[in-house]
């Protein structure tokens, strides 16, 4: 993509959207449901909220060197904040709309943020919880939402529309102010601290720069990137994950401004399958439980459907496994026959499926951010949506590997991007990674970036890999995970863990075992789809708890175990089980803010329950 | 895009207090059976009052004397100024008097959208032919009638519902539905028959917070009629306890808490019936 403007300073995410307004001005840049109408922004529109943001953060004194923190669900005005930050010169802290106030204490007093944007009541509650001497640094609380909180009385309260009016001025009385500004940016300035969750200790800030972002665009984005043929404004994005997480991030921002892909925000996270539906996007991210839960509803529209269109299903559904077999064994090429029977599959069966769930027009789907069970990704590229299975973390700006069109081996995360460099640990087998987006390092914490960046620039991921075929890496578990039964064995929990997730009926599954003589696991069933299969079955239940305690829902969940036994060695097997009694909550500690399971919190909770497998 | 406050979409009272109900010692019998014997109020702009008694006290039968369903034998209920006596209840609805069921009278096999458009019923001014055809003022009407719903499913939080039928939903949904209907009839006054009925915590929670956003944004009087004793003391400015038809007491929420006489009609045994006409 080349363009014609002067460049002055360093690209960013954010000079590539004022390239966008001066290249397309009219074109869409994003859109937003609300109140039932698909409203639309231009990218002249779009960068004039930007620059407007960077000008009212210019107006409050808010540059370079400083963090402004944003405390929201995905929305238009996220993205305003994130990339207005960014033209001001200013980094951009993102808070997880979980967070609860001792957390956003400790993310806006460690990321030193000046100002913080809150989206409604519930959000500034949270700040305001705070006593104003304990977070020294923050100035100012920007508030989208007027509901509740235009009756507060704090002096550091001040609306969006108010903050965004003191930009106009701003940009009236200095109107080269942010353009100058952007000359100054640097490839090494921070453009984002991204907390990570942290299964263990408090979350950490990784510093991701200018040029982590614009080696990582090139590298996701481009025309030699992960979608083929290359990203453009004719594709669709929905933005749903949480804004402040990388794997988001390199979708909504890095598709849009690098490659022009409009961004899409939907009415709600409740929301999210009309909205899908409305927009069938062709680029879909996505985390294994999110597709775990597109096909567990799949499955459940396809048992509950009537007995003509249930033989058709059957029908179809045997053709599909033929087609996926297919393509796992071709490494994701179709046959003249897979092609055919996927083509009249779709008149039959597979376009109205995928149109249900707003999978129709997907050209790339991807699932990161931990690990997938193969059946699912098969499931998927065997009704007709291209799923790849890819791998990247915060700390390389997500950039590490992935599966691409016609070179997929399943049961792998892929090959390494061609500007990555990535080499195993010959002693401990860690997936190391030496790249431009590289972050660089973690905020204010020199002794945990000396221990996660060597002295040659390799990035030890924690990870522990290998290589399938030479090309492509397999990723064995977190090394924190690995569990060593009491007779020495090595096992990967969450091999075992996502085959069980494969079960329509499984929503979490944490298995034991480490330094035991067996294993065992303790699941958590999935309320919605088991509740929907006891109604059919005529078992009366309430709650979550008695539904789990139901005799049934028991021998249900000892049939998908036994099942996923059978792939595995005797060592790997799960010997015994208990069903969780609640739902796992990050407001309760149990998850993190990115839904993985805290297992030492876990295996804490419910000891009792774990014990008394081993009696 | 922000979220529309309710007075961006709807019409909101002054805010100056004014007496809007007045109803001054009605009486009203069935076949000798007395339900309600006596009572008075006055409900102003922009008030929160609560009507509170055991079960059979009267408390619905109240509402149903308001909006015109019964006719008291006695008394005088005006609305505004205007007398209300006599009304058919469609008459009293176009007044601009709204209110919720007990238990939940929306239409089932319609959708929720559907449901919240006929709260705008009275609110549509053309006629059969151009509904027919969808063309000229229907359509402009019917496009702002359902702007207005549109911001009253925004305000309830019922986006992903907008298209389900009533009667597939779950009943803390189908009471906020309903909430929604009343709204939708832009109403200065809202009658709010048990809106917690048979809800758990979290959904009570969210009424109470609906209670309140409509009260803060829109300034019109509510009349509520509740069992969930905390509910009502939270919520409301003025509390009128009844028992067997007759006014036990009336005032603040505080006022009322410490009352004997409501505790003890609360519980059951015998109790002094204040001076009816006197009160409120």
């Amino acid at each position: 993509m080349t363009t014609t403007l002067p460049q002055t300073g360093t690209v960013s995410p954010a000079s590539r959207l004022r390239d966008f307004a001066a290249r397309t001005p009219d074109a869409i840049a994003l859109r937003e449901k609300s109140r039932g109408i698909w409203r639309e922004f231009t990218w002249a529109q779009f960068w004039d909220q930007a620059e407007t943001f960077a000008h009212a953060l210019l107006a409050h004194d808010i540059g370079r060197g400083d963090r402004v923190a944003i405390h929201s669900d995905n929305r238009p005005e996220w993205l305003f904040t994130d990339l207005g930050s960014l033209a001001a010169g200013a980094a951009c802290m993102g808070l997880y709309p979980t967070n609860p106030t001792a957390e956003v204490e400790y993310l806006l007093n460690n990321s030193g943020s000046r100002l913080l944007i809150v989206e409604d009541e519930e959000q500034a509650d949270k700040a305001l919880a705070v006593p104003t001497s304990d977070l020294p640094m923050l100035e100012r609380i920007i508030y989208l939402e007027h509901r509740g909180v235009d009756a507060y009385d704090d002096p550091r309260l001040m609306s969006w529309d108010a903050f965004m009016e003191a930009g106009q001025a701003h940009r009236t009385a200095h109107p080269e102010a942010v353009a100058v500004r952007m000359a100054e940016a640097k490839p090494e300035d921070l453009a984002y601290l991204v907390y990570t969750s942290g299964t263990t200790g408090p979350p950490k800030g990784s510093m991701i720069t200018l040029a982590n972002l614009d080696f990582a665009t090139r590298e996701i984005a481009g025309d030699e990137g992960i979608v083929q043929p290359g990203p453009g404004p004719d594709d669709l994005i929905v933005s749903y994950l949480p804004l402040c997480h990388i794997y988001e991030k390199l979708f909504s921002v890095v598709f849009n401004t690098g490659a022009g892909v409009p961004i899409h925000f939907g009415e709600s996270l409740d929301t999210l399958v009309t909205d899908m539906r409305d927009v069938q996007p062709t680029i879909v991210q996505g985390v294994p439980r999110i597709w775990e839960r597109i096909h567990a509803a799949i499955q459940v529209r396809l048992a509950s459907a009537s007995r003509l269109k249930r033989i058709n299903a059957a029908i179809w559904m045997t053709s599909a496994r033929y087609v996926g077999n297919t393509l796992v064994r071709r490494e994701g090429r179709h046959t003249l026959l897979s092609r055919g029977l996927t083509q009249i599959g779709n008149l039959f069966l597979f376009r109205s499926l995928k149109d249900r769930v707003g999978l129709r027009r997907v050209r790339y789907g991807v699932s990161a951010a931990a690990p997938i069970a193969p059946e699912i990704l098969q499931f998927f590229m065997s009704i007709g949506v291209p799923l790849y299975e890819a791998y990247g973390m915060t700390e390389n700006c997500g950039v590490a590997t992935t599966n691409r069109p016609g070179r997929v081996k399943l049961g792998t995360v892929g090959e390494p991007y061609s500007g990555c460099e990535l080499r195993l640990d010959p002693e401990t087998g860690e997936i190391l990674t030496r790249h431009p987006a590289v972050f660089a390092g973690y905020w204010n914490m020199a002794e945990a970036t000396a221990r996660t960046i060597d002295s040659e620039g390799w990035l030890h991921t924690g990870d522990v890999g290998e290589w399938v075929d030479g090309t492509h890496v397999k990723i064995i578990d977190r090394i924190k995970d690995i569990i060593i039964t009491s007779g020495g064995k090595n096992v990967s929990p969450s091999e075992i863990e996502n085959t069980l997730k494969t079960s329509p009926f499984i929503k979490e599954a944490i298995i034991i075992g480490d330094r035991r003589k067996f294993l065992t696991a303790l699941i958590g069933i999935d309320f919605e789809v088991a509740s929907e299969w006891a109604q059919r079955h005529k078992i009366p239940h309430t709650t979550y708890r008695d539904l789990s305690e139901k005799p049934e829902v028991v021998k249900l969940v000892q049939k998908a175990v036994d099942a996923a036994n059978e792939k595995f060695a005797r060592v790997e097997q799960i010997k015994s089980f208990r069903l969780l009694t609640k739902e796992l909550d990050h407001e309760e500690g149990e998850l993190t803010a990115t839904q993985k399971v805290k297992r030492s919190v876990i295996e804490k909770k419910f000891s009792d329950m774990i014990e008394s497998m081993y009696r | 895009m922000r979220a529309q406050l309710l007075h961006e979409i709807l019409p909101a009272a002054a805010a100056d207090g004014a007496p809007l109900l007045e109803i001054h010692d009605i009486h009203l019998a069935f076949a000798g059976v007395k339900a309600i014997d006596g009572v008075s109020l006055t409900v102003h702009r922009g008030e929160v009052f609560a009507v509170i008694g055991p079960n059979g006290a009267g408390k619905t039968s109240i509402f149903n004397c308001v909006s015109g369903v019964y006719h008291p034998q006695r008394g005088s209920i005006s609305f505004e100024g205007r007398d209300l006596l006599g009304m058919r209840p469609d008459r009293v609805a176009d007044l601009g008097v709204a209110r919720t069921f007990q238990n939940i009278e929306l239409f089932p096999q319609l959708t929720v959208l559907d449901n919240l458009m006929l709260g705008r019923h009275q609110h549509l001014h053309y006629g059969t032919p151009a509904a027919m055809l969808r063309i000229g003022k229907a359509a402009r009407e019917e496009a702002r009638n359902r702007a207005v719903v549109e911001g009253i499913v925004e305000f309830l939080d019922i986006q992903q519902h907008r298209k389900s039928f009533v009667a597939m939903l779950p009943y803390g949904i189908q009471k906020r539905v309903e909430l929604g209907r009343a709204l939708a009839m832009a109403p200065r006054l809202l009658l709010l028959d048990e809106p917690t009925a048979g809800m758990n915590l979290e959904e009570t929670e969210d009424m109470a917070r609906f209670i309140t956003d409509i009260r803060r944004e829109l300034r019109i009087g509510i009349v509520l009629v509740d069992h969930d004793m905390h509910l009502v003391m939270d919520l409301a400015d003025t509390v009128l306890a009844i028992d067997f038809g007759r006014p036990i007491a009336v005032g603040t929420p505080h006022e009322i808490q410490s009352n004997q006489d409501v505790i003890r009609a609360y519980l059951g045994q015998e109790h002094a019936v204040a001076d009816p006409g006197g009160s409120a």
